[in-house]
């Protein structure tokens, strides 16, 4: 038996902007209690005993897990509340330092990164319920519970249904460093906003980890360039601006954008590639850090982030080891 | 997001003019210089200036029994403000309403409300107004965590989806109704969950970050000024006083540490923190406008205070009007 | 503008009275809508906005959700930022649910805003028992809104009063709250064809007479004008005042009466404890208590909910016959 599962629901999630903006659909926090409760039944189900959680602000987690009926430890991880992302990134390294066997997070991308900034290299199977999500899969929670029941409790080992994800990496002058899963997008303008990036007018670059053709977002406007997709050992690099061709690609939920697109090349892993501003860096499609003018960051993409656990092949395993059989009067084969 | 220079300073200024017209309100109260009790918006001023940047005299607004920000932000005159608060018959509604129905109809500000969740009914009634006239003149609804709760809330918000009005619910989430922590007055802690609920998008954001209430104020009120019909913003904002007067420490509701905690995100010092960092606004030039403001709000105490009460003759007059 | 007593012409119902009363403003002025439960597709549940759905559009005839406080709430925007609204409460009961809207918002505004604002609306409900609705669809509860400095409230007695009234009540730059009365609807009476007022705080004299003096709210002036004819039989000479207008209340009218015939009586199908007879009664006697032989008699509902079986509503509901009654009870002649 391994350690515990860790569980995280990000109550901000599903809320911002591009509800307006766009036609992103909203997750409201009943619902998240509500897949949070069905990641534990499945979880139980597959075997796993012990569960750790963050408390939110919301209580979506506590709530969910109140009244098991199963036999199952639950304890509520000591982290000071912000009400911010600070709350993620906190309840990451607590749950690294708690041994957890397998981390379950709800949210989207900014989520997951926030995860990814406590422990980069967490074992995790990432629920989306946020918007721009390419990180985070639309999975049912029961099943992506069951699959992390299966790790935790020792039935399917990690190595043979997980593989290290791709993160773009950040170093500014001062020595300071920041990740993203995704994408690093350099915006015009001296401020973050409401945060969400919604509007293509304002796109310098971007540095990708992934580019998917099929996603929404940054990604999208790479993907729909030159796919680049989570297995391949490269990221890329688009640069966005100029009266040359452009590009029609869905930068938030039911709006594609136009981007004029001055160029794009691949950037091999480790390879640095330098930004300047002025401007506004968006991770994982957030506005978050001023670049003043005269200000640089280096980044480079690596293949050191999130264990991302497979759930459909770890289904697949359990299934050629008959995990989920039972003995007594079963009938046919 | 590229705001222009002069958007900005002027969102600065009503935050400011917000601020300066609150701390000196508050002390009148406190010193029994005014009469009854005032709830003051101080904590809150991102919200109003965020909202109103974007709206024009011809909008219209509903608030709340917090209102005076509202009407600082739209534009409202100090004089006739501090003329009302002192019960004088210069005031904005000759003495007869005081700070709880301050209003200014000719700017399209209807009336801070003593009665919570009074606002949103009347705010669907100006929208209508608006579609009816097919005017493209928005109605914003200002109101708070507390007031989701009250059925008026829920029948407008419906109403105003289904008829696909042009208003603007802003959910001015300070985190308490009166003294009662939202986690004891509601089982949900997004009021914007509540627009699903209605058909009409639902939005947080950050309501001690001007530019974040101004982005997401924008496209709402642009959604509802093309006829894309109502949505409600929520602002998380923190009143940094008490229910009523400028007492915010010490109270039984909440802990000092928490109020200092949210005092650090203070909206206006944020916002001249960033505005000087970016050249746009420096602390000097940020320091003479809260001069001005102060100067200003002396000149317009002084009026009030040199104004006549209305005469006894008048406490009869304008319960009706005379229809011609 | 046209003004009271027009030349009647043909007879008209109550509620094609009402019904006429709407079309005729809305042909008249664009910035008057309606606006209730089931006014527009469904012509109100009593066939008062019948048609005008087809003739004046969705634009102008508006269903709405049931929604009490948001339709006052409409109504009170829409006035306050320059549109003449009509707004239906289907019920009279049913304003218990928006009664802040009433009384704290539309009742109040304008004097709270020193004045400025100008709020041109008219709230139209049904009042009354009689037809087996029971306690919470057969109320009268006028004295409450009379109670309200801001609110003007009116109680039509038959079709002729119904039109004339609502006209007045729509081109009034004030709140009028107008309630009809359920029962009544079917009454025909000749109504003029075009378009007339009734001035507001006027009342009429329906019935002269020499002896007694009967004030008689909405549905209780037909009840009344029995009354009168029964006690004629007696040697009786009645006189029978419509106050038309409740808020404001044409005490001058009614004390004038007084003078006249010494005695009197106030009829309202409302509870009689706390109901708008009591005002009235208080009225005369401050006015007119040098005139008076009898103390003021007031006849309404007894101090209990509205009953639903026929036979409790009928014992309930005052008619002619306890109006006569009373009549004789203070001449001191009871049968």
């Amino acid at each position: 038996m391994g350690g515990p599962i860790g569980i995280l629901a990000n109550p901000a999630s599903g809320k911002d902007i591009r509800r307006l903006v766009a036609n992103a659909s909203v997750f409201d926090n009943r619902e998240k209690r509500s897949i949070v409760r069905r990641v534990v039944l499945g979880a139980i189900a597959a075997g796993a005993r012990e569960f750790v959680y963050m408390p939110d602000s919301h209580g979506i987690a506590a709530s969910a897990l109140e009244e098991l009926e199963a036999e199952a430890a639950v304890r509520e991880l000591e982290i000071p509340r912000t009400g911010s992302a600070l709350d993620t990134s906190r309840a990451a390294e607590r749950m690294r330092e708690a041994g957890v066997s397998v981390a379950i997070t709800l949210g989207g991308d900014g989520t997951s990164r926030a995860f990814a900034l406590g422990w980069p290299s967490a074992p995790l199977i990432a629920i989306s319920t946020g918007t721009n999500n390419v990180f985070p899969k639309m999975i049912e929670g029961t099943v992506a519970g069951a699959a992390a029941g299966l790790v935790a409790s020792g039935a399917i080992a990690i190595h043979e249904v997980a593989r290290q994800a791709k993160m773009v990496h950040v170093t500014f002058e001062d020595g300071r460093e920041d990740l993203a899963l995704i994408d690093v997008a350099l915006l015009d303008g001296p401020f973050v906003g409401a945060r969400a990036i919604w509007d293509a007018g304002s796109l310098r670059a971007l540095v990708l980890a992934r580019a998917e053709p099929a996603a929404i977002g940054m990604s999208s406007i790479g993907g729909l360039l030159r796919p680049v997709g989570s297995d391949a050992d490269e990221g890329l690099v688009v640069e966005v601006g100029g009266t040359g061709p452009s590009l029609l690609a869905p930068i938030t939920p039911g709006q594609h954008s136009k981007v004029p697109i001055a160029g794009h090349h691949r950037l091999a892993l480790g390879e640095p590639y330098e930004l300047h501003g002025p401007g506004i860096l968006a991770f994982d499609g957030e506005r978050e850090h001023r670049l003043m003018a005269g200000q640089r960051a280096v980044l480079t993409v690596r293949r050191n982030g999130p264990l991302v656990i497979d759930v459909p092949r770890t289904l697949q395993l359990a299934a050629c080891r008959g995990i989920f059989r039972t003995d007594g009067d079963a009938h046919g084969d | 997001m590229n705001v222009s220079t002069e958007a900005l300073r002027d969102m600065h200024l009503r935050m400011v003019r917000i601020r300066t017209f609150e701390e000196e309100a508050g002390k009148l109260m406190e010193s029994g210089r005014v009469p009854g009790s005032l709830h003051l918006y101080v904590g809150e001023e991102a919200v109003a200036a965020g909202v109103m940047a974007h709206l024009r005299d011809s909008d219209q607004i509903t608030s709340t029994h917090r209102g005076h920000g509202h009407l600082v932000a739209k534009g409202g005159d100090f004089k006739q403000m501090y003329a009302e608060l002192f019960g004088r018959s210069t005031g904005y509604c000759k003495g007869k309403g005081g700070s709880m129905h301050i209003s200014d109809l000719d700017l399209g500000m209807l009336g801070a409300n003593g009665i919570v969740g009074a606002g949103p009914p009347i705010a669907i009634g100006a929208a209508f107004s608006n579609q009816y006239r097919k005017t493209d003149n928005v109605t914003v609804c200002f109101f708070g965590d507390g007031a989701s709760n009250e059925g008026t809330f829920h029948e407008a918000a419906n109403m105003a989806a289904v008829f696909k009005l042009p208003v603007v619910f802003v959910c001015e989430n300070n985190g308490f109704g009166e003294f009662t922590r939202q986690e004891r007055h509601q089982a949900i802690q997004d009021v914007a969950d509540r627009a699903s609920g209605y058909g009409m998008p639902g939005v947080v954001v950050d309501g001690m970050d001007v530019m974040a209430v101004y982005e997401a104020a924008g496209e709402a009120i642009m959604r509802a000024r093309r006829g894309g019909g109502p949505s409600l913003l929520e602002c998380k904002t923190y009143r940094f006083y008490d229910h009523v007067g400028i007492r915010g420490l010490g109270v039984a509701y909440r802990d000092d540490s928490e109020v200092l905690e949210w005092r650090k995100r203070d909206p206006i010092t944020m916002f001249e923190r960033k505005l000087d960092e970016e050249g746009l606004l420096s602390a000097g030039e940020a320091a003479g406008i809260h001069e001005t403001a102060l100067a200003e709000v002396r000149e317009a105490i002084a009026f009030a205070e040199a104004s006549p009460f209305p005469d006894a003759s008048a406490l009869l007059e304008d319960v009706y009007t005379a229809t011609d | 503008m046209t003004t009271v007593e027009a030349k009647p012409t043909r007879q008209l119902s109550y509620v094609a009275a009402v019904s006429e009363a709407f079309a005729q403003l809305m042909r008249e002025d664009p910035d008057i809508f309606l606006a209730g439960e089931d006014v527009a597709l469904g012509g109100s549940v009593f066939g008062v906005s019948r048609g005008l759905l087809k003739e004046f559009g969705p634009e102008r005839v508006i269903d709405t959700p049931i929604s009490e406080s948001g339709i006052i709430g409409l109504g009170l925007g829409a006035a306050a930022t320059g549109l003449r609204p009509i707004v239906d409460i289907m019920f009279m009961d049913f304003m218990g649910v928006c009664m802040d809207e009433i009384v704290n918002q539309v009742a109040k505004m304008k004097y709270m805003f020193g004045g400025k604002a100008k709020l041109p609306l008219t709230i139209h409900t049904m009042a009354g028992g009689g037809g087996s609705m029971a306690a919470q669809h057969s109320q009268s509860l006028e004295a409450w809104f009379c109670h309200v400095p801001g609110l003007k409230v009116v109680m039509p007695s038959g079709p002729y009063e119904a039109k004339g009234l609502m006209v007045a009540a729509v081109r009034d730059d004030n709140p009028v709250i107008v309630i009809n009365n359920k029962v009544s609807l079917r009454m025909q009476a000749d109504v003029p064809e075009e378009l007339y007022e009734i001035e507001l705080g006027r009342a009429h004299v329906v019935r002269p007479g020499t002896n007694f003096t009967i004030v008689a709210i909405g549905r209780m002036v037909p009840e009344s004008l029995k009354a009168a004819e029964m006690l004629a039989a007696d040697g009786l000479d009645v006189e029978v005042i419509d106050p038309r207008t409740l808020q404001p209340f044409d005490t001058a009218t009614v004390v004038e009466s007084v003078r006249k015939t010494h005695r009197a009586l106030v009829a309202h199908e409302a509870v009689r404890f706390g109901g708008i007879g009591a005002e009235i009664a208080a009225q005369i006697q401050e006015e007119a208590f040098d005139y008076l032989d009898a103390p003021v008699g007031r006849v309404g509902a007894p101090f209990s909910p509205v009953p639903f079986s026929p036979p409790l509503e009928k014992e309930y509901i005052p008619d002619a016959g306890r109006v006569a009654a009373e009549v004789r009870r203070i001449l001191g002649k009871q049968v």
